[in-house]
């Protein structure tokens, strides 16, 4: 893993074929709901990509697609080339692919040390040393004896990361991470992703908060009822109004 | 799964009485069970052991009227079956030792154990399946103890012996049960007198009990029996009282299954301690499961085939139970239904009958039943629905807070927001699926705020879910119908010996909402197999089914192709005309299309109502979907 | 007094026959979310393993070998019998357990028969000790300070280890813990085994004291499942809690009233169902229907 304080500047868009993560053409069922179709993107290492949308479109269900928790019916998802689809949950996730999901997820009956160490023993490959991270999340080293209930929304969010971080990931997948949060704890968040992304971490960012994932991203997808509607950079994202409105906002 | 199966000829039956199909099934049974002890000769059975075969057949049809038809699994039906025992055991030896009539003591018995069940039920039947049986099994429990220390009435461990013989009252006759039947040699099949006057008795017993079981399921209470089994969710959202109803069925399969002990125990002429024991609870388990869940004669073949195989191999080998146990494991890992999915997949030959009539359109005076809501259209104040300050916090959590909401009746309201607003939380509170913690609805001017879902149904609030909750295994016009024999029974009709008598509105009903949803051309298809949108469209139609006023439906058009989703707005557009209806929705393009107005959701609370050009125009709401900043901030 | 001293320490011995019957049964439903009724058939084939090797070979060897056997037979029972019913409902799985516990207790009567056995310990300790007003048997109180002691390795498995950390993560949430890479099947197959193997430890240990025959498993499992009930379904501390609250309270029944003394712990369970579902340590679920 390379060194925390790199400052190394974001890559460059990296052309299709040197994509690390390449989603292409799922078409992912619930039930009988055809909620993914034809959904393809890719991303290259080092890049930060953010998948945006209003809610209920798909961006979650893409996400679980891609670690195996909703396997697509038809389509592909390969990691440095070697194919993802009919693969469990541990399996990809030991092969490095690790999710922060929407709800966080901590364990609520664990401490907070006992989370981060959970994700230590089942770590395939250590990522991040457990000094590193109480460098870079300070306030977790203060509340290592609470228990995974007794932390605030933002503190959750912090260990939820730092969970995937102490793990050596290939490609980070973060779930609205600022959902829910207070807009002085959002800030934070928004640091430790750009730290995150300093560090060369190759990112895929699902979020709903525009401003947020304009500010990291290196390139932006926007999906719309299951399907990918758009493909560009941050700033097309801005300067176009009338995308915003069809795809993000009323 | 055909316990709502229609029937063929339905304006026969309306006229009661017995149809063919009834007479059929009656001589059969009656010539089968005349057959049997016969049949058991050669094989080494003997006459008492067909007569205690009768008898616990008797208790498994019971039995299995509340594991297969209510899908309710029971440890402690000995309660039910030693109980009913004992107590004619003790009448017939306290209060009429020298001319013990059994009508009296059996009567007496069923009606105790009648009682035992209705108060166990009422405690019992609103917890899920395994805690369910864990507490039958401890009242069980508590009543085999009971039993084994009340030595004054019960002799304890030793069981209560040496009955006098039971006398049966006939008219002027005094009918003794234990008398033979006069000598006639069957060859191998070995003499008439074999079998006593009791064979007789128990037989006729056990044919009225397999008719009355075959006209209970198929009855109005059966067939909404056999809804709630089959999707409780959906059955309680139409308007059916689910626990009323597993109580109304424990009730009857107590009362059958003590009925059956108390004969069991005058033919024995003792009650053994373990008829309340956890090994008789657990027999009656054996005995449905292996001869099949679901089915009439299921419960009597395994219990003559287990009983038979008890008797005759105990002699034989000391591992009869062993061999017992293990066909029971076989049973249920390779054959979830029992020995009758032999017989069922026979009967299931015939195709499902079906309501052959069509409704031609009427140019007659329309069918008051069928009036819609003239009176929520009169216009004037009275809005629908209304909430003050509504709330709902899981803990700490907030997700629904403050939420004051009007719609007026005939309007078509999208309710959106981004991520966290608690839409569904927020139909939930409106259906009655969950309760509020804070504040108060209206529903036409009327407190609801504490009405459970069952009974907003009925009130007019019908909701559609966001993944169709439907009963798969039966026809899409048999959902319908369902949906609309809830609104013409009620929440609990205790009609047990035939089908609704208003089968004409029924029909009427369900038509109309399979045609208002364009499902007329697949009516007969069954609902497991339709495609996604016909499902979602049927999950509507169903809550059309139920004459709402008001209609939710939760993203109806979620996962559904474009034409389809197009086409299902158009249906809901036409809806509207006729209802108030409201949609959750992130659909924008049919939101904005569709809706007369929407209100806005964020975090629990109301952001913004009103057209949807007011919407589209207002900075507040753009904000909260771009995550709390304005759209002039992203411009940096 | 002395009758009271007597029942209190009985109770104890019988609660914790009834709490490592619990603990297996609460964290193979908390990690696998298996209802077992077969529990009771670990109970007595430790039992009877571990009374014909104590008399063929010595007791110090039926402690090792019961546990063994029976954590293979579970092995068995999870790879062959038992996948397929981990994600079906409740009621399945004790109609499937249930049977599986039939069909032991009946080949365990056609091998050993139905009367009740027993293998006496070794001289040394088969006498008592003075304990304030009364004596008490020596190996009644061993064995109460050996299932304690099992009890708190349990525990310290579970607390201390990192393959306890992931069965706790599990119990909570399977999901996250595979998202992390965890293997969250295989430590539920140590899991069950481990449960199995405590039962059967249990029954080799506890036979000298009441005996053993093919009915006992299942006579100590259906309190057992009492004791879970009131404890709290996959709390380690509510069985803990419910196995003495539920021993101590048949023991001192059965003192003061005898004939109440099974009653009285049905009644406890009926309670509990009624009014706490979900048991005095357990999680508030969703065990109410609409």
């Amino acid at each position: 893993m390379s060194a925390s304080d790199a400052t190394a500047p974001a890559p460059a868009s990296a052309p299709v074929t040197q994509a690390r993560l390449r989603v292409e053409a799922i078409n992912t069922y619930y039930g009988d709901s055809h909620v993914l179709r034809d959904v393809s993107l890719h991303i290259g290492a080092g890049e930060t990509v953010a998948l945006l949308g209003r809610n209920g479109v798909g961006k979650t269900t893409t996400l679980k697609s891609i670690v195996g928790w909703q396997k697509p019916r038809t389509g592909s998802v390969t990691l440095d080339g070697e194919e993802l689809v009919g693969s469990d949950m541990m399996t990809i996730a030991r092969k490095g692919i690790s999710l922060v999901p929407e709800e966080r997820r901590i364990f609520t009956n664990l401490t907070v040390a006992e989370n981060l160490k959970l994700a230590q023993v089942t770590a395939r490959k250590p990522g991040w040393t457990l000094d590193h991270v109480y460098e870079k999340f300070p306030r977790l080293r203060e509340r290592l004896t609470h228990k995974g209930d007794e932390i605030s929304g933002g503190e959750k969010q912090m260990l939820a990361i730092a969970r995937a971080l102490l793990q050596d990931v290939k490609v980070l997948l973060l779930d609205e991470p600022t959902e829910g949060l207070a807009p002085l704890i959002v800030r934070e968040v928004e640091k430790v992703i750009r730290e995150i992304k300093a560090a060369g971490i190759t990112t895929l960012l699902v979020e709903q908060n525009l401003y947020s994932a304009l500010a990291v991203a290196d390139r932006c997808y926007i999906i719309d009822q299951g399907e990918i509607k758009f493909e560009g950079t941050p700033d097309q994202v801005r300067t176009d109004e009338d995308l915003r409105r069809r795809y993000l906002h009323v | 799964m055909t316990v709502a199966t229609t029937d063929a000829t339905p304006a026969k039956r309306r006229r009661g009485g017995l149809l063919a199909a009834d007479l059929r099934f009656a001589l059969l049974c009656a010539l089968g069970i005349a057959l049997f002890p016969f049949l058991l000769h050669p094989l080494g059975g003997y006459s008492t052991l067909a007569t205690q075969i009768a008898i616990v057949s008797v208790a498994s049809i019971g039995f299995n009227l509340l594991l297969g038809y209510a899908g309710t699994l029971s440890y402690g039906h000995a309660m039910f079956y030693g109980g009913g025992g004992y107590v004619a055991a003790i009448l017939i030896l306290r209060t009429m030792p020298d001319h013990p009539n059994l009508w009296l003591a059996v009567l007496g018995a069923t009606l105790a154990t009648t009682v035992l069940a209705v108060l166990v039920g009422a405690l019992t039947v609103r917890l899920y399946g395994i805690y369910f049986a864990l507490l039958t099994l401890a009242f069980a429990q508590m009543i085999y103890f009971i039993v084994e220390q009340a030595k004054e009435w019960t002799n304890g461990d030793d069981g209560l012996q040496s009955l006098p013989n039971a006398i049966l009252p006939l008219g002027a006759w005094n009918l003794d049960l234990t008398t033979h039947l006069p000598d006639f040699a069957l060859g191998p099949f070995g003499n008439l007198s074999d079998l006593r006057i009791w064979y007789i008795f128990a037989g006729t017993c056990l044919l009225l009990v397999l008719m009355f079981a075959r006209t209970l399921t198929r009855s109005q209470f059966g067939e909404v029996l056999g809804a709630i089994r089959e999707n409780e969710q959906r059955s309680t959202l139409i308007g059916f009282n689910a626990a009323g109803y597993r109580l109304a069925a424990f009730a009857i399969s107590g009362a059958l299954t003590g009925f059956a002990g108390a004969l069991r125990g005058l033919f024995d002429g003792s009650i053994p301690v373990d008829a309340v024991g956890i090994d008789r609870s657990g027999s009656f388990v054996i005995y449905t499961v292996v001869g099949g869940v679901q089915t009439l004669f299921g419960p009597v073949a395994g219990t003559a085939v287990i009983m038979f195989l008890e008797n005759v191999l105990s002699a034989k080998t000391p591992a009869w139970r062993l061999i017992e146990g293990l066909i029971f494991v076989g049973v249920i890992v390779f054959l979830p239904r029992g020995l009758s999915t032999v017989f069922k997949q026979e009967r299931d030959k015939n195709p499902r009958a079906v309501f052959v009539r069509s409704l031609r359109p009427s140019t007659e005076e329309p069918d008051p039943l069928l009036k819609s809501v003239e009176e929520g259209h009169r216009g004037g104040v009275m809005s629908i629905i209304e909430t003050f300050k509504l709330g709902k916090f899981f803990g700490h959590f907030g997700a629904v807070r403050d939420v004051d909401f009007r719609v007026d009746p005939g309007e078509l309201r999208a309710v959106i927001g981004p991520n966290g607003a608690g839409k569904t939380t927020f139909f939930n509170l409106l259906s009655g699926t969950i309760a509020p913690t804070a504040g108060t609805m209206n529903y036409k001017g009327r407190d609801v705020s504490r009405l459970s879902g069952t009974k907003r149904v009925h009130l007019g609030i019908a909701k559609a879910f966001q993944t169709a909750s439907l009963y798969s295994d039966q026809t899409v016009r048999q959902n319908c119908r369902l949906a609309a024999l809830a609104r013409v029974q009620g929440p609990f009709r205790l009609q047990v010996l035939r089908r609704s008598t208003r089968l004409d509105d029924i029909d009427a009903l369900a038509e109309r909402a399979l045609s208002r949803l364009d499902l007329s051309g697949v009516a007969d298809v069954r609902a497991g197999d339709l495609s996604h949108g016909d499902k979602k469209r049927l999950d509507i139609a169903i809550a059309l089914a139920t004459q709402p006023q008001i209609l939710l439906l939760d993203e109806p058009v979620a996962g559904m192709s474009k034409d389809e989703a197009r086409k299902t707005e158009a249906l809901i557009r036409k809806l509207s005309t006729e209802m108030t209806v409201l949609v959750i929705e992130h659909d924008m393009e049919m939101v904005m299309g569709l809706s007369d107005s929407i209100t806005v959701l964020h975090q629990g609370t109301v952001l913004a109502t009103g057209t949807p050009a007011e919407i589209q125009a207002n900075p507040r709401v753009q904000e909260a979907y771009l995550g709390g900043h304005s759209e002039a901030e992203l411009a940096h | 007094m002395e009758a009271l001293f007597q029942a209190l320490l009985g109770g104890l011995v019988l609660g914790l026959i009834y709490i490592a019957i619990a603990v297996g049964l609460t964290i193979i439903f908390g990690t696998l979310r298996l209802v077992n009724f077969a529990h009771g058939a670990f109970y007595a084939i430790g039992a009877y393993v571990g009374l014909v090797i104590a008399q063929r070979i010595g007791v110090g060897w039926a402690f090792i070998a019961a546990p063994i056997a029976v954590a293979l037979f579970a092995v068995f029972l999870d790879r062959f019998v038992l996948r397929s019913f981990y994600e079906k409902e409740p009621t399945s799985q004790l109609l499937v357990t249930f049977g599986i516990a039939l069909v032991v207790e009946e080949t365990l009567r056609l091998i050993f028969g139905a009367t009740t056995q027993q293998y006496s310990m070794p001289l040394a300790l088969q006498g008592s000790f003075a304990l304030g007003p009364i004596t008490y048997p020596a190996y009644r109180l061993l064995f109460a300070g050996g299932v304690i002691l099992m009890l708190v390795l349990v525990w310290l498995f579970i607390e201390k280890t990192n393959y306890g950390l992931i069965v706790r993560a599990g119990i909570r949430d399977r999901t996250m813990v595979q998202l992390l890479g965890g293997n969250i099947r295989q430590a539920s197959s140590i899991v069950f085994a481990l449960g199995a193997a405590i039962a059967g430890l249990v029954g080799a240990a506890a036979t000298p004291i009441y005996g053993i025959d093919p009915a006992t498993g299942f006579a100590f499992l259906v309190p057992s499942f009492v004791v879970v009930v009131v404890g709290g379904l996959g709390s380690f501390w509510g069985a803990v809690l419910g196995g003495l609250l539920i021993g101590e309270l048949q023991s001192l029944t059965n003192l003061a009233y005898a004939p109440a003394s099974q009653v009285v712990i049905y009644l406890c369970m009926a309670l509990v169902l009624l009014f706490r579902p979900q048991g005095l340590l357990g999680e508030s679920e969703v065990i109410r229907q609409s």
